[in-house]
Order: structure tokens, then sequence, then C-alpha cells
């Protein structure tokens, strides 16, 4: 043995004295890193915490295995297809079964729409629609009969069911979000457990009668339950399974470490406001032929009603004008009182009757009841005419009014004028009198009678008491005029007095033709007592020849004074008139 | 406004929904019990400045027809366990359910109402089991569901205990 044989077994000797275990160690370190079996089943132990590791701290892995993993399908369906396809049937399956229902309910929805409308007038105007519009019939029918109403959406926290929010659509009544979303979470646990549901299967509607359903789109640790009644477009679950996907990606953490606060949350409440949506169906009621005609008959009778009221009212008014246009008519009340017309007044007895300003015609049309009292009216018409009526008169004399007072003017009997002026200012609206220029008839007359009676002669034989021949006549006028003068001055109370004057022509003595001329006159007197004249306002003379009727200047004028004359006199004039 | 849901277990006819009936709001009628299950009821409790709705999911009393579904657990911030103090067995019950629920949803915030004091001197729980229990950290209120004795105050420690998890 060399020497350095020998230094190197003794320092052997001592590494295995000083460092023996871990030489044994390095060894077995050595056999592990040149074992491929061994690291295998090494690195096999640890990998998925490596990996895990990995993700936490830079996720670079998925990048990395990205690229292998599609190669690996790549070349795994390229070499054998089926094993893909059977790998990835569990899940392919239940997805394009619920991609497929979902049309295929959507569909028959349609359909029954369609059906429902296709071969009505609605119909018919919806297929007009569509080809105005350019969209398909279907389309048309979709958009005019899904009419719905999200009444209200929760935001619940899946695990714990609390509510993370809740919207509410107006006018919609509700109970207590949070019991009610604890109940919907323990039912859909209920179902769950009960039927043994997958995670695919979970509950996605639930349907309350026929009109109302509750759609939960779930997420990972959150779900949308909306309550929405009527027929909703399946578009909108698309809108709800995009916001549950939003909140996840913006709110996972929160959700996942959710610690009973729901403050975090109310950043989704303008999205689920959105998501409370409606579509109302028009009002177009179908109006039934009976409230037509109820309609019709109703409007008629308005309108006949307005008409008969508008006549009426014409009737009424331009009777009241015409009885405003009267004045002995003064109206006090003038109302339509329980479908009457009443009319309150006074009337003048010398108005006419305010029955006849209304035609018979529309006697009919309003209910006229009429009250008058009656009055004077002191209008200068009414006056005169209450004159006229009351003084009644004759038609020689004619009445005017000057305010109050009241002239006569023409002729009049005394007796008319003596009523006249003893009755006039008795009159109402009568105050004064004026009678200047009206005639007393009867006084005129007396006058005129007189002048005649003056003017008539009645004419004797010679030395004789008879009359001449052809004196009947003159006899028989101075008669009636005595008659007439009676009268008129019984009439007028008249004094005046009739003087018979005898007369006898120059030829015999004075004292013989006294005598004759007495007798001619008491002959005629006589004769007029006879005649039934009062003696009382005659007187007679027998003058002779004195006052001779003509101056005899011939023989034959002697006839002349052969005479009876006539003259009126007065002694007292009792009233003081002169006519 | 905090919101934390809590559940109700014990037994068959330990007064679970007696206990709560007098101050919690309800929508939902107790045939919930017989056909879901659960009946959830409402609670508002306030604890300083902080008001905190209870969610309460008065769970359908365990018995041997009838078991919890563990599902209506999740997401649950306490529980409280009900126990009838006249009663022994349904304390083992209420331990079973403890165990059960930790089992699968972890361990919260909890406590343990033993119900019918009024009705003490019928219990069959004497004072040493509850000490042996109480030994172990677990905290038992007694409570009356029928004078409503110390039923709020039981609320009030389990709330304080979730909000200081």
């Amino acid at each position: 043995m060399s020497p350095k044989a020998s230094n190197d077994t003794s320092i052997d000797a001592l590494k295995d004295l000083l460092i023996k275990s871990e030489k044994e160690q390095i060894q077995k370190i050595q056999t592990r890193l040149d074992d491929p079996m061994i690291r295998a089943t090494e690195l096999s132990s640890f990998l998925p915490e490596a990996i895990s590791l990995s993700i936490l701290n830079n996720n670079k892995i998925p990048q990395v295995i990205a690229p292998i993993i599609n190669e690996t399908i790549k070349a795994s369906v390229r070499d054998n297809p089926k094993i893909m396809a059977d790998a990835i049937f569990p899940a392919l399956g239940p997805g394009i079964r619920k991609a497929i229902s979902s049309i295929i309910m959507g569909m028959v929805q349609s359909l029954n729409q369609v059906l429902n409308h296709s071969f009505s007038i609605q119909g018919m105007k919806w297929r007009f629609e569509a080809f105005r519009t350019g969209k398909q019939f279907g389309e048309v029918v979709l958009l005019h009969t899904l009419v719905y109403k999200v009444e209200q959406i929760f935001l619940i926290h899946r695990e714990s069911g609390i509510v993370l929010d809740h919207v509410v659509a107006k006018d919609t009544i509700i109970q207590d979000p949070d019991l009610v979303s604890g109940m919907l979470t323990a039912i859909q646990d209920f179902v769950n457990d009960s039927f043994q549901m997958t995670t695919q299967d979970e509950l996605e509607t639930l349907r309350i009668g026929s009109d109302t359903s509750v759609w939960i789109e779930k997420g990972e640790h959150a779900c949308i339950a909306a309550v929405i009644r009527g027929t909703p477009p399946l578009d909108l679950r698309t809108q709800y399974k995009k916001l549950i996907e939003e909140i996840h990606i913006k709110s996972g953490a929160s959700l996942e470490n959710f610690d009973g606060d729901p403050f975090h949350f109310a950043i989704f409440r303008e999205q689920l406001n959105q998501g409370l949506q409606s579509k109302e169906k028009k009002q177009e009621k179908k109006t039934s032929p009976l409230i037509w005609c109820i309609g019709i008959v109703l409007l008629s009778a308005i309108g006949f009603w307005a008409v008969h009221y508008y006549q009426t009212q014409k009737v009424w008014h331009s009777y009241i004008d015409r009885l405003e246009a009267h004045p002995g008519l003064i109206i006090l009340s003038a109302q339509k009182k329980d479908g009457h017309h009443k009319i309150v007044g006074l009337k003048d007895p010398l108005e006419i009757d305010p029955a006849t300003l209304i035609k018979s015609t529309d006697k009919d049309r309003i209910k006229l009841i009429s009250h008058w009292r009656p009055f004077y009216s002191l209008e200068p018409d009414f006056v005169l005419q209450r004159a006229s009526n009351i003084l009644n008169p004759p038609p020689t004399t004619k009445l005017t009014l000057v305010d109050t007072l009241i002239i006569a003017q023409g002729e009049a009997s005394d007796n008319w004028i003596n009523s006249f002026l003893k009755s006039a200012k008795t009159i109402a609206g009568i105050e004064d009198i004026d009678i200047k220029k009206l005639r007393n008839i009867d006084k005129q007359n007396l006058k005129t009678s007189l002048k005649q009676l003056s003017n008539l002669k009645l004419y004797f034989k010679n030395n004789s008491t008879q009359l001449i021949e052809n004196q009947k006549n003159s006899l028989t006028q101075i008669s009636e005029l005595f008659n007439d003068i009676q009268k008129l001055k019984t009439l007028l109370n008249d004094p005046v007095k009739i003087i018979i004057t005898g007369h006898t022509d120059s030829s015999g003595t004075e004292k013989q033709n006294l005598k004759l001329s007495h007798k001619r006159a008491q002959l005629i007197l006589n004769n007029l007592i006879q005649e039934g004249i009062d003696p009382s306002f005659l007187s007679f003379y027998g003058i002779g020849t004195k006052t001779p009727l003509k101056k005899e200047i011939k023989v034959n004028d002697r006839k002349y004074n052969r005479a009876v004359s006539f003259k009126s006199s007065y002694t007292i004039s009792t009233k003081g008139r002169k006519i | 406004m905090i919101k934390k849901k809590v559940c109700l277990l014990g037994a068959f006819a330990v007064g679970k929904t007696s206990l709560v009936q007098q101050y919690v709001h309800s929508i939902f009628s107790d045939k919930y019990h017989t056909t879901v299950g659960v009946n959830i009821e409402k609670t508002q409790i306030q604890i300083q400045d902080t008001a905190v709705d209870i969610i309460l999911w008065d769970l359908h009393g365990e018995d041997e027809f009838q078991h919890v579904r563990l599902s209506y657990l999740k997401g649950s911030s306490g529980c409280i366990y009900v126990v009838d103090g006249t009663r022994k067995m349904t304390l083992a019950t209420a331990l079973n359910l403890k165990q059960i629920a930790e089992n699968t949803i972890g361990e919260i915030p909890f406590l343990i109402i033993i119900n019918k004091i009024d009705l003490k001197d019928q219990w069959e729980i004497d004072q040493s089991t509850i000490n042996e229990i109480r030994k172990k950290g677990i905290q038992i209120i007694e409570t009356s569901a029928k004078t409503g004795d110390r039923v709020e105050y039981a609320f009030e420690i389990l709330t304080k205990k979730m909000l200081e998890k």
C-alpha cells in the first residue's frame, strides 16, 4: 500500500467518521435525482399545491397550460372524437336541452298567439302592419300581445337567503321582502333536496296561477328573482342573466364573503330598476251595440232636451219682452220653478189680457202660471183712456192730456160738461181741467132758437084776431121753437123769459088798437099754453101802434104791423155764465 | 342595516315557535313547518348604534319522523338550539343538532336556550348538567316562552356574538 493510498483510505475513514450521515443523505438525494420514477412520484404529491400557489402568485399556469391543452384536445379529437364526445356529453346535453326547451317554449307561445289572432279583425290589422313595416307577422303578434309587468325584483344572497336589494314597481302591494326572500330560498332548497336536483336543473321559474310567475336567474353566490305578471318576452331573462353576471364580476368578493350588510349592493339599484319593465296592452274594449244604442238614445234625448230647452227659453224671453213692452203691465217677478214658468205682476184694467200676448202654439211649450194684480197706470195714454171710459165724451168732444191737465175741446152738451167738471178730477192722474175751448151745445141751441123766434112774426087780418092765410106753418114752427126753448131752458136752468107782443096798424083808435093788440098777444099765448108751453116764462103785451114793426109809408105796409112778435129777455143770470 | 340569518333548531315541541311568536314579524302560516320544514320570521335587535335585522329560520322540530333539512342551515350567521327543560332528551337532541350543524356549515356563533323556566320545578335537566355544559364554554340561557322572560335578552346575546365575529 502506497502512502497516498493509505492517506486516501484514512481520509475516507475520517469522512465516514465525520459526515457519514450527510453522505448517506447526499447519496439518497443523488439516487432520487437520478431516478425518474422517484422524482415523478414525489412531484405528483406536491404538484396540486404548486399549481395553486402559482395561480395565487402570478397566475401564469393557465397561460402556460392553455396551448398545451388546446393541442391535446385537438390531438385527442383528431385521434378519437368519441372520447371527447363522451366526455362533454354530460355537460352538453343539459345545456342543449335547456336551450332547445326555451326556444320551443317560445315557439309554442308564439304559435298560440298567432293562432289566436290569425283570423280575427285584429289579426288582419297586424298582417297589414307586418306588410307595412316589413316585419314578420309573428314578430308583430308578439309585439302586441306580450303584455306583462315586472312587479318586484329581489337580489338575493343565495346561501343565506338574505335580500341584498329589492326594487318594486309603482302601485305594487308587497310583503316583507326579507321574509319572502327567505321563504323563496327555503323553497328552492326544499325543491333541490326533495327532487335531488343537480346544479344545472335548479328551480328557474315558479308559476302562480296562469298569470304570475317568479323568474329566478342564478349566479354563483347571488340570484335575481323577478316577480312578473303576464307574459314577458324571453329576452328579459337574458337581461337578468347579464345583470347577475355583471353583479358577480363587480362584487364577486363581497358576495363570497357576505357579512350581512347589503350596503355594498346598492350600486346595482339602478340596473335592478331598469329590470322593472312592463308593457301595457292598449285598452281596446269592444263596445257593445247595446251601449251604442243607449249612447245614441242618450245623445238624442240630450239633443232633444237641449233644443226643447232652447226653444222654451226663446219663447219665455220673447213673452217677457212682449209683456215689458206694454206700459200697463209691470212684471214683479218672472222665474222658472218646479217645471213651471211663473209670473207675478201688476196689470192696469185697461191693458190687454197678457194671456193674449203668447201664441197658442207656444202655450203648450211653457207651463205658465200668472198672477196679475190690478193697478192704475199713470202713463198718459192710460190716464186719457181711463178718462174717456169714465167721462164718455160725445163724438164732438176731444180730450187731450198735458201732464196732469185734461183739456176738453169741441162741443158738448150741458149735461156732459157738468158731469165732466164734476168727475174729471176724481180720475187718477188728472189734477186740472181746461174747458176753454169747449162749447156748450145746449146753450148754443137755445141762443139759436131764441134768435129764430125773434125773427118770426104771426100776421093777422085787418082789425081781427084771426091769422091771415098761410100762417099755419109759421104757427107750427113757432110752436116747435117754443117747445125747444122750453126744453133747453129747463135743461140749462136758464132764466130767459119770452115776451109775446101784440101789434096793430095805425088805422083805428089807439084804444082799440091797444085792446086788439092785447087780444092778439093773448090769443097766441093761449095757443102756446094749449100746445103745452109753460106760461111761467111767458108774458104778453099789447102795444097797439107803439113801436111798429114796419114804418107805414104805404098803405100796403100796414099789414106788417098787424102782427105778434117775440123777444127774449133776461131778468137774473143764476150762474153768471154767458153764452 | 345589517341582516343576519339565524337558525332556530331543537327537538319537537320544545317551544321554538312559541319562543319568538311574541315579538317577531311573520307573514307565513305555521303549515310551512310541516310542508317545507321551515317558517321564516323577522325581528329587529338594536345593539348600541347598530340595528340588526334578524331573519329567523324557524326550522321544523327534529323528531324520529322528520329530520332537519341541512340545506336550510347554509348561510346562517348564528344558531339557537332550543331545549325543553322538562324533557331531558331534548338537550341531547340539541347537542346532536349542534354537532350536525357544525359539520355542515362550520362553527358559527350560537347559544343554547333552555325553555320553560316557568315550569322549573318539573325540569328533568339538573343544574349540574347545565354547569357541565357551561364549562365547555357553551352559553346557556334559561327562558320562558310563556312569560317572555329573557327571550329578548337571548337574542341580544346572540346578536352581539354575531357582530363580534
